[in-house]
C-alpha cells in the first residue's frame, strides 16, 4: 500500500486549519497521506504548530496531553481516526484514569516520577 | 455559631449552639455526621423520621475564590443511602453570613397537601425564620415562581426550593437555587432530595442577610495568604484561567475528548461514540452562540466570587436566551446517551428539568431506559422532550420516571441499567475509563462522577508501589480521591479547583491555609486525605446500618458481559480490587 486513509477531527480553534472542512466549532477531514507517515507529517500537513494542539488521540488512544506530546514519530496506520484538540480542552486526571492510550503514552507517564498523575503537563 | 433546627411537625425552629465535636466541620463532613448522628438508618427517606440538613462549606461566605457551596445532605429517596448532594450558589453565603453553620429540617407535617417557606433573615443579634404558606407556588414552573418570590422579598434574598418532582416524591427530584441572574438554575440534582424537602411540606427557604454580620475569622492574615496563593493558581492553570478550558467551552468541553476516547455513554450505554458528538459538544455551543449573538460569548459565574466561571447559556435562533446552564452532564445525558443531536431540543429538555426541579442526570439516563424500551425511539428529541413533560404533570408513566433509571428500568423490563445502588452513572464509561469505574461502585453515594477528585501528588504515596493502572493502583488511587473528595466537598469549595492545586503546589497549601485562616487549625496537606477518610468512614458506617454490603459495591452485570465498542472492553476490575478500596480505608 502506498497510500493510507485516515480520519481526522480537529476541535475548537483548530478547525481553521482544516479551511473548506471546518463545521461549527470541528472540522471533519478525509486525508491520503503516504504509508509511513507520521503525526508529525500529519500535522505538517494541515500546518499545524505542534505546540498549539492538546488532547490528542489516534484510534481512541490518548497520544498527547498539553506539555507532552510523545507521539510525533508515531506511525499512522490505514483508517485510522485522529482527533486534536487545542488547548482549551481538558480532560481531568480522574476522568482519564484507566482509559486507553498509545504505547509512547503509557511509557511516557510511567517514566515520571509522579506516575503522570497531573490534570495538564505544561509548567507542571 | 448556631445549628438551626425546623421541624416541620408543628412549625417551630431554634438555634442551638454547635457542638465542639461539630466545631471543625463544615459542608459535606457536616452534613454526613449529622446524618450518621441522627438520622434511623432504616427510616423511610419520605418519612417524618428522615432529616434534611444543610451546611455551607468552611471558607464559604469569605472571600475565598470559588466558594459559594451549599452541601446537601439526608438518607436519599433514590438510593436508600446517606447522600450529599452540592451545589454552587450565593444561598449558603447567606446562612454562613448569619453565622448558621447548618439547617436541619425535622418532622412532618400531619396535613398533606399544604405547603410552607421559611423566611430566614438577621433579628438584629441572631438569625430568624418566619413561616409562611406557600400553597399558592405549588404545583407551578419554578420559572414562574421565583421571580415572584424575589418580587416579593427583594431582589437581595437567595432561595433554595423544591419543584413539582419533589412535590410528587420522585426519586430524581433535586434541591434548586438561584443563580446570580436569579434563574432557578442551581441544583443539589443528585439523590432525589428534593422530594425530601417536599415531604416536610417546606417549598422554599428564603434567606436575607441584611444586617447580618459575616464570617469571623480565626485568623485573617493566614487566610488572605492562603486566598492569595489560590487564586494566582486558579489564574494561571490553563483549565481554570479566565478564558481558558472551563471558561471558553464550559464543561461541555469534555464531550468530543470523551467521545474520541471511546468512553461517552451513547444510546443508553450501549456505545463509546456518538456520531452526533461535535454538534452537541462544548466547542459547538461556542461556536452556536456566537452564530447566533453575532459576538463570542465566554462563560459566566454560577455564584457570586467564583473566578472560573464555566457556567453557561445557550441561545436561540433569534438571540434571546434559552437556557443556562448546557454543562457536560446535562448535555451527554439528555444527548448522547439518549441518541440526541440536536443542542435546541437538549436545551429545552434543561430548561424543563430546571422548570419542573428534575435532576437532569438521572432524567437522561431514565429517558435512555425508556428508549431501550421502545416507548419512544433513540434519537427522537421531540418525543423525549414530551416525556419530561409527563414528569412534570406527574401522569402515571411520568411518575414511573420520575422514579429513576433503576425504577424505571424494572418496570420497563430493561436489562441494561446503568445504575450503582440504584444512582445512574453520569457520563464518562466504565469500561473505557475503568479508573473512574471503581470510584462509581465504590462511593457511598451511588454512581456519582463528583466522588472522586484528586488534589495532591502526595495522595501517590497513599496508594503505596502499586502500579497506578493495576488494579490494585487503581482501587488504592480511587481510595484517595474519594478522601480528598470528601474534604474539598467540606470546605465549601467548588470541586474544580481541583484541576489547578493538584498541578501547582502553592495553589494546594494555599488551599489549606484559608480553611486554617477560618477555623484556626494547624492542618497540613497531609491531614487532607485523613479528614476526608474519617468523612467517608461515617458515610459506609450509615449505608451499613441501612443495609448495604459489598454487593452494592459492584457496577451492573451487563458491563462484565457485553462489550463496548469501539474499544470492545468490558469492566474486567475484580471483585476484591473493589472491596479493597474501603476495606483498607
Amino acid at each position: 500500500m502506498t497510500e493510507i486513509h485516515v480520519d481526522v477531527w480537529l476541535y475548537g480553534r483548530l478547525a481553521r486549519y482544516a479551511g473548506e472542512g471546518a463545521g461549527s466549532g470541528y472540522a471533519n477531514v478525509k486525508l491520503s497521506l503516504p504509508a509511513g507517515s507520521t503525526m508529525r507529517r500529519l500535522l505538517e500537513h494541515f500546518g499545524i504548530p505542534s505546540e498549539e494542539r492538546g488532547i490528542t488521540f489516534i484510534s481512541g488512544q490518548l497520544s498527547a496531553m498539553p506539555g507532552l506530546q510523545p507521539d510525533l514519530d508515531h506511525v499512522l496506520q490505514d483508517g485510522d481516526r485522529v482527533g486534536i484538540f487545542d488547548l482549551n480542552s481538558m480532560w481531568p486526571f480522574q476522568y482519564r484514569h484507566g482509559a486507553a492510550m498509545t504505547e509512547e503514552m503509557r511509557r511516557a507517564l510511567a517514566e515520571r516520577e509522579d506516575a503522570g498523575l497531573h490534570h495538564t503537563y505544561r509548567g507542571a | 455559631m448556631w445549628i438551626l433546627r425546623i421541624n416541620m411537625t408543628d412549625r417551630s425552629y431554634r438555634l442551638e449552639d454547635v457542638p465542639e465535636a461539630y466545631k471543625y466541620l463544615g459542608g459535606r463532613g457536616l452534613t454526613s455526621t449529622i446524618v450518621h448522628d441522627e438520622v434511623p438508618p432504616l427510616c423511610h427517606p419520605l418519612g417524618p423520621n428522615n432529616k434534611l440538613v444543610f451546611a455551607p462549606g468552611i471558607v464559604t461566605g469569605t472571600t475565598a475564590p470559588t466558594s459559594a457551596r451549599i452541601s446537601a445532605g439526608g438518607k436519599s429517596p433514590l438510593t436508600g443511602g446517606i447522600k450529599e448532594s452540592n451545589a454552587g450558589t450565593a444561598w449558603p453565603q447567606d446562612l454562613a453570613a448569619m453565622h448558621i453553620k447548618a439547617i436541619v429540617v425535622e418532622g412532618q407535617p400531619k396535613e398533606k397537601g399544604k405547603w410552607w417557606m421559611a423566611h430566614l433573615t438577621w433579628d438584629g443579634s441572631k438569625p430568624k425564620v418566619e413561616f409562611l404558606p406557600a400553597d399558592e407556588y405549588a404545583g407551578k414552573d419554578l420559572y414562574e415562581v421565583y421571580p415572584k418570590l424575589f418580587e416579593r422579598f427583594g431582589e437581595k434574598v437567595n432561595i433554595a426550593g423544591c419543584g413539582v418532582a419533589g412535590e410528587f416524591g420522585y426519586g430524581n427530584a433535586g434541591i434548586v437555587y438561584n443563580d446570580m441572574a436569579r434563574r432557578p438554575s442551581r441544583y443539589s440534582g443528585r439523590g432525589g432530595l428534593g422530594s425530601v424537602m417536599a415531604s416536610k411540606g417546606l417549598k422554599f427557604i428564603v434567606t436575607d442577610r441584611t444586617g447580618a454580620p459575616g464570617v469571623q475569622y480565626a485568623d485573617q492574615a493566614l487566610f488572605d495568604e492562603g486566598r492569595k496563593k489560590l487564586i494566582d493558581a486558579l489564574r494561571t492553570h490553563d483549565i481554570t484561567k479566565p478564558k481558558g478550558g472551563l471558561n471558553t467551552y464550559g464543561t461541555a468541553v469534555l464531550i468530543n475528548i470523551l467521545n474520541e476516547a471511546g468512553g461517552l455513554p451513547t444510546r443508553n450505554f450501549s456505545s463509546g461514540r456518538f456520531e452526533g458528538a461535535p454538534k452537541i459538544a462544548g466547542e459547538a455551543i461556542f461556536e452556536g452562540n456566537k452564530q447566533r449573538l453575532g459576538k463570542e460569548l465566554y462563560n459566566h459565574a454560577c455564584s457570586p466570587g467564583c473566578i472560573i466561571q464555566c457556567s453557561n447559556t445557550w441561545h436561540k435562533p433569534d438571540g434571546t436566551e434559552h437556557t443556562s446552564c448546557v454543562e457536560y452532564e446535562s448535555d451527554w445525558a439528555l444527548g448522547a446517551n439518549c441518541g440526541i443531536d440536536s443542542l435546541d431540543d437538549i436545551a429545552e429538555m434543561v430548561r424543563l428539568c430546571n422548570a419542573y426541579g428534575l435532576d437532569t442526570i438521572e432524567t437522561g439516563t431514565t429517558l435512555a431506559v425508556a428508549m431501550e424500551a421502545g416507548i419512544i425511539p433513540f434519537g427522537d428529541g421531540k418525543k423525549a422532550i414530551e416525556l419530561v413533560h409527563e414528569m412534570g404533570k406527574g401522569t402515571p408513566l411520568g411518575r414511573i420516571l420520575g422514579a429513576g433509571t433503576a425504577t424505571a428500568g424494572r418496570v420497563l423490563g430493561v436489562t441494561r441499567v446503568p445504575v450503582v445502588k440504584g444512582q445512574s452513572m453520569p457520563a464518562y464509561e466504565p469500561r473505557a475509563v475503568k479508573g473512574i469505574g471503581i470510584t462509581y461502585a465504590t462511593t457511598p453515594m451511588g454512581a456519582d462522577h463528583t466522588a472522586g477528585y484528586t488534589i495532591a501528588p502526595e495522595i501517590l504515596s497513599v496508594g503505596g508501589k502499586a502500579d497506578p493502572l493495576s488494579p490494585e493502583g487503581k482501587a488504592a488511587l480511587s481510595r484517595a480521591f474519594q478522601a480528598t473528595t470528601a474534604f474539598i466537598d467540606s470546605s465549601g469549595h467548588c470541586l474544580f479547583i481541583a484541576f489547578a492545586i493538584l498541578d501547582i503546589p502553592s495553589g494546594m497549601e494555599g488551599f489549606v491555609q484559608e480553611c486554617n485562616g477560618v477555623l484556626g487549625t494547624k492542618w497540613t496537606v497531609d491531614d487532607v486525605p485523613k479528614i476526608g477518610a474519617e468523612i467517608l468512614r461515617k458515610e459506609r458506617a450509615f449505608n451499613e446500618a441501612a443495609g448495604f454490603t459489598k454487593a452494592h459495591d459492584r457496577v451492573p452485570e451487563f458491563m462484565k458481559y457485553e462489550p463496548l465498542p469501539p474499544h470492545n472492553q468490558v469492566f474486567d476490575v475484580p471483585d476484591e480490587a473493589l472491596d479493597s478500596v474501603f476495606g483498607e480505608l
